[in-house]
């Protein structure tokens, strides 16, 4: 039953058309993921790629360490001297790149110095080169310098309550110091594309899911379907179980085919560095492959909520199109109320948020569950998970008590 | 088998589409006879358990067949007037998946599917996808489907709708030969698709039944007498506006009137036997149905 009832949503042309969109969406975000990762040779010329990855991760892995003072001031060295060199000076854009070239294996690293230098709400791409061998001692006390900063001047004060100013200081100190760093450009990369292949994957599976119920009433093949012996049990169980396994089944493979291929491309080393790498002032201390778990975990939980809410609409109103238009409309109306300031608050507990927890990690919401005080992310897959988990049985009652007039 | 309807009545909003019906069926064919719009179709779907009555109640064996839920439509095989189906499906995946949810097991289901493609003549077909089928080759599509599960209820709406004489003639013949050791009830308002099989008449107009019975008791039923004249085509329409005329035979210059009244409607007509024809027009009217309603 519940084969057929997939057979049955990919013979359809419509959806056939949705999956090779699919498929070449997946393909392109694959080749954007490994291009954006770019390497300067020696003679000024920036290359992306395979082998630009490979090049640029022997650069980086010459800093594969424990980010100690040592560490930074060597950096704030190195910088000086090539700040200093006549290629860095020089008007032409060729011979700055030459210069680039050589901070290549170090530019992490100088990033991080900026942003811990910089204002809580700023970012200055020249700060590290007026930072002094003994400034970047404060590298670490700066970044909780900086939110402290930030939490009493007069945009934050008034935000957030004393004890969640203390809960995000807490945060803040509790990061594992001295951070440990090797290039991780693969999994930037995977991070940085990740929430467009899931948001237009969730886009494209409400073609296909939208007509699984609805469908029925669409052909007029909803008499023999409800007038048969499991027409009103195990076939609406069936239906149920079909949209699970499709968007199960196409989300996992889309997911893994990604990774997979921007991984073994870009490579996995980095794994295990510290999120604030590339997400400095986030508050999450968490690594990258458990923040890249938590964005494709995030991702499988608000593909299935909304694809299942998708579902209940198609229940209601009988009309695919508007079932399919439900994805739509829960991902681009934050983005529309994203304009009025009085959503602010509610917008990072959007089920969008779910498609790209990377932003969710640079978000400073804060929420109070039973006295304990927690970010969005923890909230999203609290509150999407149990709303998904309580949707099939809904769907499951509203399903068999449809008659046909 | 014995399926009873107790004072069964469905309202939409305002309109009532199925008034007050109390009815008893066994085994061997029920023809339910009316004009489009009459209830019959919702009469079926209530059969069906596809609609719930406003009011009354259905029993199979003295059971009611909502409490029944899948017990009842266990029993039952039905083809609805629009027979819908999945364009992109073979025939033998439609069967085999109607058989699924028929709750039939896939052996046998594959056994199933394989004779009655045989027996509806589609085994040629059972590749072609369902979009590409005629409309007579899915209607038989429809009819194996129904058949599936040999239901001890066989309920068909409107079967012939939209076939050709040839088809309809065939599926008349496969409907008797289905009857057999089972009650099947079948709608249409195509009087010569139950004039032959019906074991029992039941003739609904407004959502009531106006009439029911054997065909010879349905027949003697007709309170006006038919008669045959033969007479000049430009007195046609003369006759036409005093009477009800069931059909009108041109020839060369005159025309062969069979004619429904209680009087002698001119000095040469001569009493002819009613047919079912005569009595469909006698109680609906000649507006009653559409163009093919007395085919």
């Amino acid at each position: 039953m519940l084969l057929f009832e997939i057979k049955k949503v990919f013979l359809k042309p419509a959806n056939k058309i949705a999956l090779v969109l699919l498929a070449g969406v997946l393909a392109a975000a694959c080749y954007c993921a490994v291009v954006s990762v770019e390497y300067v040779d020696e003679e000024g010329e920036t290359a992306a790629g395979a082998e630009a990855a490979r090049l640029l991760r022997s650069k980086k892995m010459e800093w594969a360490g424990f980010l100690t003072e040592d560490v930074l001031a060597e950096v704030i060295r190195q910088n000086a001297f090539i700040n200093a060199s006549e290629e860095y000076l020089a008007q032409d854009v060729r011979e700055n790149n030459k210069a680039y070239a050589k901070k290549q294996g170090f530019s992490d690293i100088r990033d991080m110095i900026n942003r811990a230098f910089c204002g809580f709400k700023e970012y200055n791409y020249y700060r590290a080169d007026s930072i002094s061998e003994n400034e970047v001692s404060s590298f670490y006390a700066n970044r909780v310098f900086r939110l402290k900063e930030w939490l009493y001047s007069e945009e934050a004060q008034y935000r957030y309550s004393e004890e969640e100013k203390q809960f995000l200081i807490g945060q803040y100190e509790r990061l594992e110091e001295p951070l440990y760093y090797e290039y991780a450009d693969g999994w930037g990369a995977l991070l940085e594309f990740a929430p467009s292949v899931i948001m237009i994957m969730v886009l494209l599976l409400g073609f296909p899911i939208s007509g699984i119920f609805s469908n029925e009433f669409q052909w007029k093949s909803d008499a023999v379907f409800f007038s048969s012996k499991h027409g009103r049990d195990k076939a609406v169980a069936s239906k149920v179980s079909a949209g699970f396994c499709i968007v199960t089944g196409i989300y996992w493979i889309a997911v893994a085919v990604y990774s997979a291929v921007v991984l073994g491309i870009l490579g996995t080393e980095g794994a295990g560095c510290a999120v604030q790498m590339s997400h400095w002032k986030s508050f999450y201390n968490i690594n990258f492959l458990e923040a890249y778990l938590l964005t494709i975990g995030g991702g499988y939980i608000g593909s299935l909520f909304m694809l299942t809410l998708s579902m209940l609409v198609s229940v209601k109103t009988h009309s695919p199109v508007l079932s399919a238009a439900i994805p739509f409309l829960l991902i681009f109306l934050p983005s529309f109320a994203d304009s009025f300031s009085v959503f602010s608050d509610m917008l990072g507990l959007f089920p969008d948020q779910l498609l790209q927890m990377g932003r969710a990690l640079d978000y400073f919401n804060l929420y109070r569950i039973g006295g304990k005080i927690v970010g969005a992310v923890p909230v999203l897959l609290g509150v999407y998970g149990a709303g998904y988990f309580l949707m099939p049985p809904i769907l499951y009652r509203m399903y068999r008590k449809s008659e046909v007039r | 088998m014995e399926v009873t309807l107790d004072n069964l009545t469905k309202k939409f909003g305002d309109f009532t589409a199925v008034d007050s019906i109390s009815l008893t069926m066994t085994c061997g064919v029920f023809g339910l006879l009316g004009v489009n719009g009459a209830g019959k179709t919702t009469l079926m779907r209530m059969l069906c358990t596809l609609v719930k009555p406003t009011s009354g109640n259905i029993y199979c064996n003295g059971k009611d067949i909502f409490g029944m839920d899948g017990e009842y439509r266990n029993l039952l095989g039905y083809l609805p007037q629009d027979f819908g189906f999945y364009p992109e499906f073979t025939v033998k995946d439609y069967l085999l998946y109607i058989s699924s949810i028929k709750g039939i097991r896939p052996i046998v289901a594959k056994k199933r599917t394989r004779e009655l493609l045989a027996k509806v003549g589609l085994a040629q077909a059972a590749d072609k996808k369902m979009k590409k089928l005629s409309g007579g080759m899915k209607r038989r599509a429809g009819i194996a489907q129904a058949m599936l599960n040999d239901p001890k209820i066989l309920i068909l709406d409107e079967p012939t709708a939209g076939l050709d004489p040839n088809e309809r003639i065939r599926f008349r013949n496969l409907i008797s030969e289905l009857s057999e050791d089972r009650l099947v009830l079948l709608s249409t308002h195509i009087v010569s698709d139950i004039e032959y099989v019906a074991k029992e008449i039941w003739m609904m107009k407004d959502g009531k039944i106006a009439n029911k019975g054997t065909l010879e008791e349905i027949l003697q039923s007709m309170p006006e007498k038919v008669w045959i004249c033969h007479v000049p085509q430009t007195g046609v329409s003369a006759l036409a506006k005093k009477h009800r005329i069931s059909n009108i035979r041109a020839g060369h210059g005159t025309a062969e009137l069979r004619i429904i009244s209680a009087e002698k409607p001119c000095e040469e007509a001569v009493p002819a036997v009613p047919v079912l024809e005569d009595v469909f027009l006698y109680y609906f009217g000649e507006t009653g149905g559409d163009e093919d309603a007395v085919v």
